[in-house]
């Protein structure tokens, strides 16, 4: 379970960041008095704009980047007074992280396994599993520098499943994959949630959000504005589907300006 | 332990296992040290060969009548000719075309010959260019060498008994005459080289790969890849610092076991015995270098993993690395130039400690406490900038994520 009690993300910008989104207050408040909970056996959708904090509150999940104020519980454990037992539950993936372009799949796949403190057998069974799902086999044995975009991010993939873990956090899960690839996440994804796993993703794209999330949590400018399942909140909002539903949302939020 | 032993693998994999690699940081730099030395030394020697083959050019004014055949009996092979535009030589000699022109006074055999006690001295002027190898050559074997002779060959027409002149001689005939502990003095003359060469190597080694673990890792993006496994900062730190080491230690072994077994050619044939570098180490010496080094080699790492942390790029973590490395160079050269005694204190400051603690073990100078001291600075100071480093790790600014 992941349990995010009033989370605030406050950054630091320096002269130049302030210069590039003119502004003359040094602080940017990324994510603004967040809570939410996820519960295992769900995908959980985190949508919203460009920076409106999704990745932001994954990360801080995720123990990359340490919350402002607030606290978050993931299976039980708080991000910041026990970070490597968090880490050890979650797998965590963006498109910023990536696998060292030097060493080969296999070779990643194992080294982050050994981290995980994977025993080699089971290391063994995950790897024939994932690479066979993923059809990673092919290229198993390339370096990742030679891998084009999709298969790396299907590498990338599998390397942060490699532990099993209970909890499993995407940030824009199919953002640069193909049509075929891109399917083939999702339904990983549902195959986990199926499993009884927690799956918790951030997205922009409505279809996307509409098709594999379980409950949605809307957020923007770092706020929860609506949360439920897709038929709560088109009933909330009176709309059509969820992008309708998400305007409406998003009018209410920043006035008629839009 | 486990998450230290899974990084410092991988950064060794990075290197061991990819051959552009190992011959980059291991190949390389030994066959380029070799080539550039050994052409050097060729080309010096060549130089030297090109001189001593080359029949000098020597100009003599007022020569008396048997100074030619003098110069024969000698063996000093020359051309000798006559002035006879004293401009027109000056600006030979100047060309490079004459190599020395000898100028005796007018009736220099008569002067010699009808000396009588209260006349002035004769004297025999040379003219000669320095910044031409062969007129100066032609001035040492003739000017100082074959002139000195002929005024003994005078002398002793004018004066019975030659003896009586010497009055005495000076290690004329003396084996003994130099009186040294034959390790210690090789111990000095490698002393005032090892510090030197040892942060060169242990250094310039981890300087490249070093700058790759870190900042090439935040740069690529696949150091937050690392941030979301279940390892503690410090074990990262620790991983990369530690496989560091590795590199740059048996990166300098290398390097130090080429030197040695190429010295001779890079050296043009001679060998470590006639430089006096031949030296013997007692097990307990080898003992102390290796644990300095080391000690040195874990500092270093640090320090390089440090400055790294603090770039965003590999080229910036360079060009911050490159003053550290300026430094440790300075303070392994003043060591070069140091004949005092150190003062104990001085094994207190870090880095230079490490250089006067090496010249120490091998002349034997190094006390105990002394030692103990450099060890113990060397290895904290590595410690608290792991610790620094690590805190660095935790922070976002930092890492750049």
């Amino acid at each position: 379970m992941i349990e995010i009690n009033n989370l605030t993300k406050i950054y630091k910008l320096n002269k130049k960041q302030m210069k590039e989104s003119k502004t003359t207050n040094p602080l940017k408040t990324a994510v603004d008095d967040l809570s939410l909970r996820a519960v295992p056996g769900e995908i959980y959708g985190l949508l919203g704009p460009n920076g409106a904090g999704k990745t932001t509150t994954l990360r801080c999940i995720s123990t990359i980047i340490r919350p402002t104020k607030g606290e978050i519980y993931v299976a039980g454990h708080e991000v910041q007074k026990e970070p490597e037992q968090v880490r050890e539950k979650i797998g965590f993936l963006t498109g910023d992280i990536k696998l060292d372009p030097q060493f080969s799949v296999d070779y990643m796949f194992d080294f982050f396994g050994r981290l995980h403190h994977v025993p080699e057998e089971k290391l063994k069974a995950r790897k024939e599993e994932l690479f066979e799902y993923f059809g990673i086999k092919d290229f198993a044995h390339k370096k990742i520098k030679e891998l084009s975009t999709g298969m790396g991010q299907k590498a990338a993939i599998a390397v942060c499943l490699v532990h099993d873990p209970d909890i499993v956090i995407f940030d824009e899960p199919t953002n640069g994959l193909d049509v075929v690839t891109a399917r083939g996440v999702t339904d990983y994804l549902k195959k986990l949630r199926n499993e009884g796993k927690l799956v918790i993703i951030s997205t922009h794209i409505m279809s996307e959000a509409e098709k594999i999330c379980d409950r949605i949590g809307v957020i923007i400018d770092g706020q929860k504005v609506a949360e439920g399942r897709l038929e709560e909140i088109l009933q909330e909002t009176g709309a059509q589907d969820l992008e309708d539903a998400f305007f409406e949302l998003y009018r209410e939020r920043k006035g008629e300006a839009l | 332990m486990d998450g230290i032993r899974q990084i410092c693998g991988k950064e060794l994999a990075r290197v061991f296992k990819d051959g552009k690699m190992l011959f980059s940081v291991f190949i390389l730099p030994v066959v380029i040290m070799i080539v550039v030395m050994s052409l050097v030394s060729n080309m010096s020697q060549k130089a030297e060969q090109d001189v001593e083959k080359h029949v000098p050019v020597v100009y003599v004014e007022n020569a008396p009548v048997e100074f030619e055949g003098f110069l024969g009996q000698t063996g000093i092979a020359c051309e000798v000719r006559d002035v006879k535009d004293r401009e027109k030589l000056r600006d030979q000699i100047r060309g490079g075309e004459a190599d020395l022109w000898i100028e005796f006074p007018e009736h220099f055999a008569e002067a010699v010959g009808n000396y009588q006690k209260g006349d002035e001295i004769v004297q025999v002027k040379t003219h000669y260019n320095p910044s031409e190898e062969y007129s100066r050559a032609a001035f040492d074997t003739i000017s100082t060498g074959a002139l000195e002779m002929y005024r003994q060959t005078l002398l002793a027409e004018r004066v019975d008994d030659m003896q009586k002149l010497t009055v005495f001689t000076v290690n004329s005939d003396n084996p003994d005459m130099i009186i040294q502990d034959d390790q210690k003095a090789g111990g000095k003359v490698l002393g005032t080289m090892l510090p030197y060469f040892v942060t060169i190597l242990l250094f310039a080694g981890a300087m490249g790969i070093g700058t790759d673990m870190v900042a090439g890792e935040k740069e690529r993006g696949t150091m937050a890849s690392l941030l979301v496994s279940p390892i503690k900062r410090s074990s990262i730190v620790l991983g990369k610092v530690f496989a560091l080491m590795i590199i740059s230690g048996a990166s300098s072994v290398v390097y130090v076991a080429a030197m040695v077994v190429f010295m001779p050619q890079m050296l043009g044939g001679a060998s470590g015995e006639d430089l006096g570098i031949s030296l013997t180490l007692s097990p307990r010496q080898i003992g102390m270098l290796a644990l300095l080094l080391v000690a040195i080699a874990f500092l270093y790492s640090a320090i390089i993993v440090l400055v790294s942390v603090f770039a965003k790029t590999v080229k910036e973590a360079s060009s911050y690395v490159t003053p550290m490395y300026m430094l440790v160079l300075v303070l392994g050269i003043m060591t070069m130039f140091t004949t005092d005694a150190p003062k104990s204190w001085f094994y207190m400051l870090p880095i230079y400690n490490t250089s006067i603690a090496l010249q120490g073990i091998l002349t034997q100078e190094v006390t105990a406490a002394q030692y103990g001291m450099t060890l113990g600075v060397t290895l904290a100071l590595g410690a608290v900038l792991v610790g620094v480093i690590a805190k660095a790790f935790e922070s976002e600014k930092m890492m750049a994520i």
